[in-house]
């Protein structure tokens, strides 16, 4: 017999397993699927796990700044739940947003005072303070190593940063996942695994269940996609809903890279969380005292769209596939290599690629869809790691509403954020939205 | 004092090898230095700057595209490179010849520094042929390395934590090992320095390499299959200690 | 045409390796007349295990006293045997030893050579080892005089074949080198860590191993092993073991002949790093950790009493 829940979500990633955790908490019966085999074992795993309130629009900076309060306060968010992997830790180290011409800075600054971001503006000489091994000197534009301007002298030096202090990352971000699911269970929500979903079922116009790869057959009459980079195979499986979206998500190729920090600087300790637009990169401590290297897609830099099953394979071959490439290990530590200049550099690439579940404008689709009873959670465009338990309260109530009979295309849902005292439009997320022009149509968000 | 370090462009260990022809692999993945090699550079830059008036020269053979590695030896500190162009790959027996002939055409060698092996063709030998062609002695998997007035002492680092203390005349061809240093790791500034550092081009045909009398040929290359079915090792503590021995033995062949 | 096979035995303290017969077993070939080449002043104590495995007859190289330990002279030594039994291919180990020895011989024969042979043909001159980090397997085809195959210890398994072996004293005193002696030899202790990257063998622990302490357990059993201790992120995390030993994504990536994870699940970053070795054997109470659906043994248990186990039973043996 063909089992039955209430709601059957997707992805079991950092996104997924807190939608269950919710709708669980209000009473659905859910069963999350994954096709791997544990919790936060897809792109969540590749995540850098950044936790930053730096977004180029309000509501971004208000989600953020909200996702703050769940992560300084991981335990109690989980209901004290017992994971027997041990709980993710937020490593608050502080966040630094260099002033820089790559970031509208002055935006995200009036974002903060709109949304009440505690912040302090710092001198150059405050961050020489604070990061002892930066060259402060403006770089701008963020170029490649092959282009020979890319060694040019710089001339001037940078305005100052905004800083953070509530900021920082989660030390292992597959290990977040597993606890929200942790905590999920405890509430009664099922998650089953080396699952992969193949077919959207639907009866008379609406969402009916899901079909796995093995026959098996799970009913639900709500259905979540949070499908992560194959959110939009996911959304062509369940009839018009892909059709309908006017933002569509596709996979994006993303490499960060892990560079050992100069001898006798401890970054794991006393670095800061840091965003660099200047030189394109933003960075963070990781373990064996090295410098977590993220690219902010400056626009010289290649974009790889790609298959996530032939990627996820191997196949593709170098700069599709899932190895890092020389180029780009070079240009994003050389970049950085400028801000630092005793920074050494490797011969051989170490870190991640992986994929971003990326939209058309950089902003995520958290909706309803075309399909009554199917939602998506997608296109989080590598900027959404943060605000996952926000998300997670959003979907849940999202979704109970529409149930209930809210037509949210017409009267968009308003979702008023449990600890900082504001609502947000969750029409901001429509998948019928125009591109949002305000976006930085990057990593940033 | 020349230090030549022979380095070699190597497969990265991360990428994917597939296989062209059954003898060939698909070269379009990231070639870079040789690990090993790194350990010679830094070996080979320290006992430059403690001999004054020395050079390190890196040398390396290889398609067009070894100039990259050529420009990693640089930037980790050698002084100029030499890359002999070929378009095919060669064995060890003529390497060494034509390493051998490049060096020689360019300078006179104080020290010739090489990894003790390359990670894609795991010879372990060109550095012996290279000694022998020289007449120079050679150590190889180096994990100390003193040079003297007259002489050089190099500990050898072998199985079960035994190591050999050499004592070679000068000049000498010194192995590096993983034990040697630690790479010491060029900063963007090298980079941009090493940018201007000199690069002499050799092309193979002018070297007049005396053709070798033996040969290793690669005749056809397998792909390492990697599918892993479980199988369970069960019964008590003990018996699974005694099966899990077992295993290393007749089929790991390890102990 | 019978062709005279030169195998060379290695000895570690005046014990002959047992490996060394499953190198002999796989030098005995159609056509073949296999010579023992024994250069430490043992080959009347060797007769008859040689004997028994094929060995028609032993060439004792005797070298200078002072020249016993160093691979020059005794690389110059097997290539006059070479010349004077007319042997027309060398078998040695490729192991530590061999590295040192065997290339140092085929640059003074200018002939081929290929390391770490698991196979060797010697009708058709061809070799089988491996390429490219043991991603690939190569058939190499030798060409010239006098080809050296370094064996794989262990590759073959030793099987019998009785003969009775003459023993030919070889005086090779009179050779020595100028250009290189060895001045000593020791141990470099007890803590001589096998570098993660190199080891054939490495045992690592992960959450299962509960605390720092517990790693004790892991390295006895690799000294017994001659293998290195690695670790799965989260030990370094908790500050059990430093990060030099972290297998992984973040780690050192690794591909040893065996990779024995204890109390490791085997998260997607782990496999990153150790992914391409050759057999996995996990040691897991947890039947549903992801390592134990992608490795080639597995066993629901405490590593915490296994490992103890493995090491009792290597003392033993």
């Amino acid at each position: 017999m063909t089992k039955k829940y209430d709601a059957i979500i997707i992805g079991a990633g950092v996104i997924g397993s807190p939608i269950a955790y919710e709708l669980s908490k209000m009473g659905y019966k859910t069963l999350t699927v994954d096709k791997l085999a544990d919790a936060g074992e897809g792109s969540t795993a590749g995540s850098c796990a950044i936790v930053r309130a730096h977004y180029s629009t309000a509501d971004g900076v208000a989600m953020a700044y909200e996702g703050f309060k769940y992560w300084l306060d991981w335990e109690n968010y989980l209901d004290h739940v017992k994971d027997e992997k041990g709980l993710a830790r937020y490593m608050n180290t502080g966040s630094l947003l260099l002033k820089s011409q790559g970031h509208d800075w002055k935006k995200v600054k009036r974002n903060y005072d709109e949304i009440g971001v505690k912040y302090e503006e710092l001198t150059i000489e405050k961050i020489k303070e604070m990061v002892p091994v930066a060259d402060l000197h403006e770089f701008w534009p963020v170029r490649r190593p092959e282009d020979p301007k890319f060694y040019d002298e710089p001339t001037k030096t940078l305005e100052g940063a905004i800083f953070c202090p509530e900021g920082g990352y989660v030390n292992d971000p597959t290990l977040s996942a597993h606890n929200i699911m942790r905590a999920a269970e405890a509430k009664g929500a099922t998650f089953l695994f080396n699952a992969e979903v193949v077919d959207i079922r639907t009866k008379d116009g609406r969402t009916a269940g899901i079909t796995l790869k093995d026959g098996t057959q799970f009913d639900a009459p709500i259905v979540v996609n949070v499908g992560g980079p194959h959110s939009f195979k996911i959304n062509k499986m369940a009839p018009g809903v892909w059709e309908g979206c006017n933002i569509k998500t596709k996979s994006l190729r993303h490499e960060v890279m892990y560079c050992p920090s100069p001898e006798g600087y401890d970054y794991l300790n006393d670095g800061y969380h840091m965003s660099d637009g200047d030189v394109g990169c933003y960075v963070r401590p990781e373990v064996g005292n090295t410098f977590l290297i993220g690219s902010e897609d400056p626009a010289c830099d290649p974009r790889e769209w790609v298959d996530p099953d032939d990627f996820y394979a191997g196949k593709g071959g170098p700069g599709k596939d899932n190895v890092l490439t020389d180029a780009q290990w070079k240009a994003q530590c050389y970049r950085f290599g400028k801000r630092v200049p005793t920074l050494p550099v490797p011969n051989q690439p170490k870190g991640v690629v992986d994929l971003y579940d990326c939209s058309d404008d950089w902003i995520p689709v958290y909706d309803k869809s075309d399909l009554p009873g199917f939602y998506m959670a997608v296109g989080t465009s590598g900027n959404q790691y943060k605000n996952a338990p926000v998300v997670g309260r959003m979907m849940a109530e999202l979704i109970d509403a529409c149930e209930k009979g809210l037509d949210h295309d017409k009267e968009p849902f308003q979702y008023k954020f449990k600890y900082i005292d504001r609502s947000t439009d969750v029409g901001f997320f429509s998948r019928k939205r125009q591109i949002n022009r305000n976006s930085s149509f990057s990593v940033n968000g | 004092m020349q230090i030549y370090v022979c380095v070699k462009h190597v497969p990265d260990s991360a990428a994917y090898i597939r296989i062209i022809d059954n003898r060939h692999i698909d070269e379009n993945i990231t070639f870079l230095l040789n690990p090993y090699d790194e350990h010679a550079l830094t070996e080979a830059v320290r006992v430059r700057d403690m001999h004054p008036g020395s050079e390190v020269i890196a040398v390396c053979l290889g398609k067009e595209d070894a100039e990259k590695t050529i420009r990693s030896a640089m930037a980790m500190g050698a002084d100029r490179g030499i890359l002999i162009l070929t378009e095919t790959g060669h064995d060890s027996i003529e390497t060494a010849l034509i390493l051998k002939t490049a060096i020689e055409e360019d300078g006179v060698p104080g020290l010739i520094f090489t990894g003790k092996e390359s990670i894609d063709d795991q010879g372990m030998q060109t550095l012996f042929r290279l000694g022998a062609l020289f007449d120079f002695p050679v150590v190889t998997n180096v994990a100390r390395l003193e040079i003297l007035a007259e002489k050089a002492l190099a500990d050898a680092e072998f199985s079960g934590g035994v190591v050999k203390t050499y004592e070679m005349s000068l000049p000498c061809v010194i192995g590096a090992g993983k034990g040697l240093n630690t790479p010491k790791y060029p900063t963007v500034r090298d980079v941009m320095r090493s940018r201007k550092s000199p690069v002499k081009t050799l092309l193979l045909p002018d070297l007049k390499i005396p053709p070798a009398q033996a040969r290793m040929e690669v005749v056809e290359l397998i792909p390492h299959l990697q599918k892993r079915q479980p199988v369970e090792i069960s019964g008590t503590d003990s018996d699974i200690a005694q099966k899990i021995v077992q295993i290393l033995k007749d089929e790991a062949k390890v102990i | 045409m019978i062709k005279h096979i030169g195998v060379i035995i290695e000895q570690d303290n005046g014990i002959m390796k047992a490996a060394n017969l499953g190198m002999i077993t796989m030098a005995r070939q159609k056509h073949t007349i296999l010579f023992a080449l024994v250069m430490d002043g043992s080959a009347g104590a060797l007769k008859e295990k040689l004997s028994s495995f094929g060995i028609s007859t032993i060439i004792e190289i005797r070298l200078a006293e002072d020249f016993q330990d160093n691979p020059d002279v005794r690389a110059k030594a097997v290539a006059k045997a070479v010349e004077k039994f007319e042997l027309s291919a060398l078998f040695g180990l490729s192991t530590a030893m061999g590295k040192d020895l065997l290339p140092r011989i085929a640059a003074i024969l200018d002939g081929s050579l290929v390391m770490d042979c698991f196979d060797v043909d010697l009708e058709n001159n061809i070799a089988g080892t491996s390429r490219y980090s043991g991603k690939t397997l190569a058939k190499i085809k030798v060409r010239g005089p006098v080809p050296v195959f370094g064996i794989r210890p262990n590759a073959r398994e030793p099987v019998q074949e009785q003969k009775s072996a003459g023993i030919i004293q070889f005086e090779a005193v009179s050779l020595d080198s100028k250009l290189l002696r060895v001045v000593k030899r020791g141990e470099t202790g007890k803590d001589s860590k096998i570098s993660l990257t190199e080891a054939e063998i490495i045992i690592s622990g992960g959450r299962g191993m509960k605390n720092g302490e517990n790693f004790n357990l892991l390295f006895e059993c690799a000294q017994k092993l001659n293998a290195a201790v690695g670790s799965s992120r989260v030990a370094v995390d908790s500050g059990w073991v430093p990060y030099a030993m972290q297998v992984g994504q973040t780690g050192e990536k690794v591909s040893p002949k065996v990779y024995i994870a204890c109390g490791i699940s085997g998260s997607i970053q782990h496999f990153a790093g150790m992914k391409t070795s050759g057999m996995v054997i996990a040691i897991n109470l947890d039947e549903t950790a992801a390592i134990m659906s992608n490795c080639d043994y597995y066993a629901k248990a405490d590593a915490l009493k296994i490992i103890p186990e493995i090491t009792k039973l290597l003392e033993t043996s």
